[in-house]
């Protein structure tokens, strides 16, 4: 009241001379800050012992790394670009689902520009309130409450603040609109499954949910004093209308301290974490720092980065069948928080390690990756006895193991072809792997393309071989894992080739990655059947019959090949999409990576992905990997055939 | 009794009474399909490592069975999780998870 | 006036049942999807244990057939219940009002490039126990070419979840030891090998023919599944397989490998079994109405069961079966017919 008063003097007096805003409150203080406060006074308290805790779990080169991450002109551009574009717009949500990808962005780039805004307007016209000792913390959340627009006084400036305020209140309040909306029908935002909130999470996001509105009412409460644009100032004709000329402004903005208190004081135990803790986890992810434990160190800013969007439900094959919902990326995490071990192994060993959850993570959390590091910590340690592993030489025309007579020798290779230019100048290694034998059709048909286009080529393990590591890798046994990887690298590097040619995509990836082969070009047989007939030496006749291209995990998601099968594909039949593919096309169900799924749920699964191939009504399935194609010839329905790629391909070239 | 035998080599005959029902529960709760084997070979016959050295899953069920834990240990310890096995097993056995289980269960004892 | 019996099927169960049911008087009409009857049979050169000439018996079956009438390419185009009787159209147009049908449909044969590690349709020289039989009957088949080394690899398609089928297919056992013997007269030299998981030898004179294999002819029986077969250059076969009973795994160069493949159910009477509305087991092929005493009864009243149709069956047990149907199509023709009133409440009590 006597604030009123005052104002009224002044203004009485001239004026011009009174300042566009000032002060309502002199004391720039109200009882009713405090819930607001005491939360996040709270919630900054357990963000910073939680933070020093975090880089002290790092390890010292760990540490080097982040820092010189920062100095990395490449990197800190990155960081600057996904911190914007993950954090704030959301655009890998955008891309896949753009009216969940606009509640999202709005909720977090809204209120990201109510709290700059409203600090750049502290700075603006009452700055002194920016100091802490003038309550730096609290001003610029209630400034309209705070503060005085003299109205004759009103500059184009101050109006246009106003707008920014009131547009992005609005902007957040769609946004919260359509969140209440997905509790009840979340299909409409492109959502079949919604996590389950865990209590924390209730009460978290029920504040949340209620900040806003509050918001709106509060300043729509104080817009005739503090002043307001096109949604507050209605607002508050509409109150005056109804409550008449005296409004009772304490109530409304006690209620939104509160619920804004409220909401801070849950958040560290909440889903909600994800909006500061996602920040350090994109500066660690993009410094290359890689989890070596799933729950301490750089994992935690991994596993609390995590928002619970639940997006993770939708992209995982598991879950054609509901009851392996509880499997999903989103509560392996929760559990992970909880330090539950019993059910963060169950979950970890259920996993197809297809890498879709990765893929379709807004704030890209890699939980597979969690999943391989822990079960690690569980059979890393079981005995093994790798110790048969010698290098055997590998000779020019050989195969892997002991000495062969030097007929048997001839069989491998096609040195001892006609004419000279059929030969081609750099000699090929052909590493079928261990799943290839039991398709054999593969081999048959790339042994045919490599004879019919005149490579030189030697088949590493006709007569079978060791594996190539990765499932050992995938299991979490990466000390025999290494140990095979050594020991078939020495073979390779023997053997004088200049190219290693796979056709199964899981050794492909471990050739790719893990082996470090020294100048030897590593591909696997879809490229290196599309640089053949780029180049002319494979001439495929091209037919009518309808294929449909399935993206082996591994190949697709694993190593990002998606574009040479399909320009060979095309050039063979006629190519139809699947209603989802490339990076997300739905795993065959037959993956290694799971070390205890059963052979009904795998069925299911498999059922599933076919009928996504089926959408266009193909009449062949064709598939680059061993494993997709023995799971897919048993399992699909007699019309349709399935087809390996080399297979189409030779049968393309008679 | 009379003491027939030689003395210092203990018996080679299989001594069923020797069977550890307990542990043996543990893995079955691990993976019950343990109990399905049919013993016919094709694990064995494609297994990746089986070529260079003396493993088998087969032989390994049948060791635990027959109260030779250890040995069932010796001959999985080489085995690489390529999983051949569990592609050509006609009773659908998860093989993988049946090694890794045996090879957890029966080292921890 | 004579009653109407419709066997669809023109296997050895059909012709059997046929036979039996013009002999009691019934007017028998039997239809046949292929071009001729016979059946399996009439694609095979000698049958178990004995080494009788199928073309043979399937001649004096037909014998006894005497006022069938039977039709050949003839398919149910559709098959409804009017009142005690079946109505039922054929594809050549006829339609027959059937007081009793009997289903005989028979098996289909598991189609081996399935289990795709053994290569059939692949390699060069991998054929089933069908091409085989064929090839006696015939005598030449482009994948047998003057083989030395010979494996008979049991249990394809059956007892095989991955291959979609548990159960046991019967006959292969006794049908694998002797195709090994008559390739070891046909190619003396030859080394021939017999893969197997268990050796089902249940019938009167199995055990004979097996000790016949291992004496005279000295066919080799080793335990262990074939589990992955591969190329050679020149074409030869690589086979991986465990001896069990060494406990270690081998490997032998074959030049020629003949997969067993085995009994699944007919896709022909699967499509005439969903006409009706017949059920099956687990295992594909027809349910019956009891397992031990009702064995040719469906669960349907007026529809009957005889053959392979019903599962997996040798030679003379399908002829047993179709002689015991006949019996029941009989017992229910004259229990139910005379007394047409009681009709409803005879099916419910007895049938």
């Amino acid at each position: 009241m006597t604030g009123l008063l005052n104002i009224l003097c002044l203004l009485t007096v001239n004026p011009d001379s009174i300042p566009e805003v000032i002060d309502r409150i002199p004391s720039g203080y109200n009882h009713f800050v405090i819930p607001f406060l005491v939360g996040i006074t709270f919630m900054l308290i357990w963000i910073t012992v939680g933070l020093i805790r975090l880089l002290s779990n790092l390890t010292r080169e760990d540490r080097i790394k982040l820092l010189l991450s920062w100095i990395n002109p490449v990197i800190a551009w990155k960081n600057v670009r996904d911190l914007f574009c993950d954090c704030l717009f959301h655009v890998k949500i955008w891309k896949r689902k753009p009216l969940l990808g606009y509640m999202h962005s709005s909720i977090a780039f809204g209120w990201f520009m109510l709290i700059v805004l409203g600090h750049i307007e502290v700075a603006l016209f009452v700055p002194k309130h920016l100091s802490f000792s003038e309550g730096a913390l609290f001003y610029p959340i209630f400034y309209r409450f705070f503060v005085w627009m003299n109205p004759a006084h009103v500059a184009l400036r101050g109006s246009f603040f106003f707008f920014l305020m009131d547009f992005f209140l609005l902007y957040v309040l769609s946004g919260i609109g359509l969140a209440v909306f997905k509790r009840f029908r979340s299909i409409v935002l492109g959502m079949r499954h919604t996590t389950k909130p865990s209590l924390a999470d209730r009460i978290a996001l029920y504040s949340l949910w209620l900040i806003f509105p509050l918001r709106l009412l509060a300043e729509s409460f104080t817009a005739d004093l503090s002043g307001g644009s096109f949604l507050t100032i209605p607002v508050n004709h509409l109150w005056h209308l109804i409550f008449g000329e005296k409004l009772w402004i304490m109530p409304v903005w006690w209620a939104y301290s509160i619920s804004l208190g409220l909401f801070f004081v849950t958040m560290p135990f909440s889903r909600y974490m994800h909006i500061l803790t996602e920040v350090l986890w994109i500066l660690l992810r993009n410094a290359g720092i890689k989890p070596r434990h799933p729950r301490k160190g750089v994992a935690e800013a991994e596993i609390y980065a995590c928002s619970s969007c639940g997006l993770c439900l939708d992209a995982c094959p598991m879950n054609v069948q509901k009851k392996n919902l509880k499997y999903s990326s989103v509560y392996f995490i929760r559990f992970l928080r909880r330090k539950n071990e019993k059910k963060i192994d169950q979950i970890a060993d259920k996993c197809l390690m297809c890498d879709k959850c990765h893929v379709l993570c807004p704030v890209s959390v890699d939980a597979p990756a969690l999943r391989r590091v822990q079960r690690t910590t569980v059979n890393n340690h079981l005995p093994y006895d790798l110790s048969y592993l010698k290098a055997p030489i590998v000779q020019a025309g050989g195969s892997w193991s002991e000495s062969l007579p030097m007929d048997s020798l001839k069989s491998g290779s096609n040195m001892e072809s006609s004419a000279p230019e059929a030969v081609a100048s750099d000699k090929v290694l052909y590493f079928a792997g261990c799943m290839s034998h039991l398709t054999p059709r593969i081999i048959k048909s790339v042994e045919t393309i490599f004879k019919k286009s005149g490579v030189d080529y030697v088949f590493a393990d006709r007569d079978g071989g060791i594996c190539c590591g990765r499932p050992l890798m995938l299991a979490g046994k990466t000390d025999a894992a290494a140990k095979t990887i050594a020991a078939n690298k020495e073979m390779i590097e023997k053997s004088g080739c200049k190219k290693l040619i796979l056709s199964c995509p899981i050794c492909y990836k471990v050739f790719k990655e893990d082996y470090h082969l020294e100048g030897i070009e590593i591909q696997h047989y879809t490229q290196f059947v599309n640089d053949l007939v780029n180049s002319g030496r494979l001439k495929p006749a091209q037919s009518s019959e309808r294929l449909v291209y399935h993206d082996p995990c591994e190949l697709g998601r694993g190593c990002q090949v998606y574009d040479e099968p399909r320009a060979v594909l095309g050039q063979v039949g006629e190519l139809v999409s699947a209603a989802k593919e490339r990076d997300e096309s739905i795993c065959c169900g037959g993956s290694l990576g799971s070390l205890t799924l059963d052979a009904r749920d795998r069925a299911k699964i498999t059922e599933s992905s076919v009928s996504n191939l089926l959408a266009n009504k193909p009449q062949t399935i064709v598939t680059a990997c061993p494993l997709c194609l023995k799971t897919f010839a048993e399992a699909a329905p007699d019309s349709v055939h399935v087809k390996d790629f080399a297979e189409i391909v030779c049968s393309s070239l008679e | 009794m009379v003491d027939f035998g030689y003395g210092i080599s203990p018996s080679s005959r299989l001594d069923l009474d020797k069977f550890d029902r307990k542990t043996f529960d543990l893995l079955v709760a691990e993976e019950p399909d343990v109990k399905k084997c049919i013993a016919c070979g094709s694990c064995t016959a494609v297994c990746a490592a089986g070529k260079f050295v003396p493993t088998s899953l087969r032989s390994a069920i049948l060791a635990i069975q027959n109260g030779l834990p250890d040995k069932a240990l010796e001959l999985l310890k080489p085995c690489q999780l390529c999983g051949k096995c569990t592609l050509v097993c006609p009773r659908e056995i998860n093989t993988r998870h049946l090694i890794l289980s045996i090879i957890k269960i029966y080292s921890a004892k | 006036m004579k009653n109407n019996v419709l066997i669809i099927g023109g296997g050895p169960a059909g012709i059997e049942a046929s036979a039996q049911l013009q002999r009691l008087g019934y007017n028998v009409i039997l239809i046949e999807k292929g071009s001729s009857l016979g059946g399996h049979l009439s694609k095979w050169d000698r049958l178990f244990p004995d080494g009788v000439h199928a073309d043979g018996v399937l001649s004096s079956m037909l014998k006894n057939m005497s006022g069938v009438k039977s039709f050949t390419d003839t398919q149910v185009k559709s098959i409804n219940r009017l009142d005690k009787s079946y109505n039922v159209i054929l594809s050549n147009g006829i339609s027959v009002l059937a007081d009793a049908v009997l289903l005989a449909s028979g098996f289909t044969l598991f189609r081996a490039e399935k289990k795709e590690e053994y290569g059939y349709g692949i390699y060069d020289h991998v054929i089933t126990n069908a091409d085989l039989e064929a090839y006696f009957s015939i005598g030449s088949d482009s994948r047998i070419d003057k083989p030395k080394k010979i494996g008979f690899v049991h249990c394809v398609g059956s007892r095989d979840e991955k291959a979609g089928c548990r159960a046991c297919s019967k006959v292969c056992c006794a049908t694998a030891v002797k195709q090994a013997c008559e390739m070891k007269e046909e190619f003396p030299d030859a080394e021939v090998y017999c893969f197997y998981m268990d050796l089902r030898m249940f019938g009167r004179h199995y055990e004979d023919l097996y000790l016949k294999a291992q004496k005279e002819y000295g066919v080799r029986f080793i335990r262990g599944r074939v589990a992955e077969v591969s190329e050679n250059a020149d074409g030869s076969l690589q086979v991986k397989a465990e001896d069990t009973f060494s406990s270690k795994p081998l490997k032998v160069t074959l030049d020629l490998l003949v997969l067993m493949a085995g009994m699944r159910p007919s896709d022909a009477g699967r499509r005439v079994g969903d006409l009706l509305g017949m059920s099956v087991e687990e295992d594909g092929f027809f349910a019956v109405r009891d397992s031990v005493t009702s064995n040719q009864r469906s669960p349907l009243p007026g529809v009957f069961l005889a053959g392979t149709a019903t599962g997996p069956k040798t030679l003379p047990e399908t002829i047993a079966d179709a002689r015991g149907a006949s019996m029941e199509i009989d017992r229910y023709l004259t229990d139910v017919f005379p007394q047409a009133s009681d009709y409803k409440k005879l099916i419910r009590e007895k049938w």
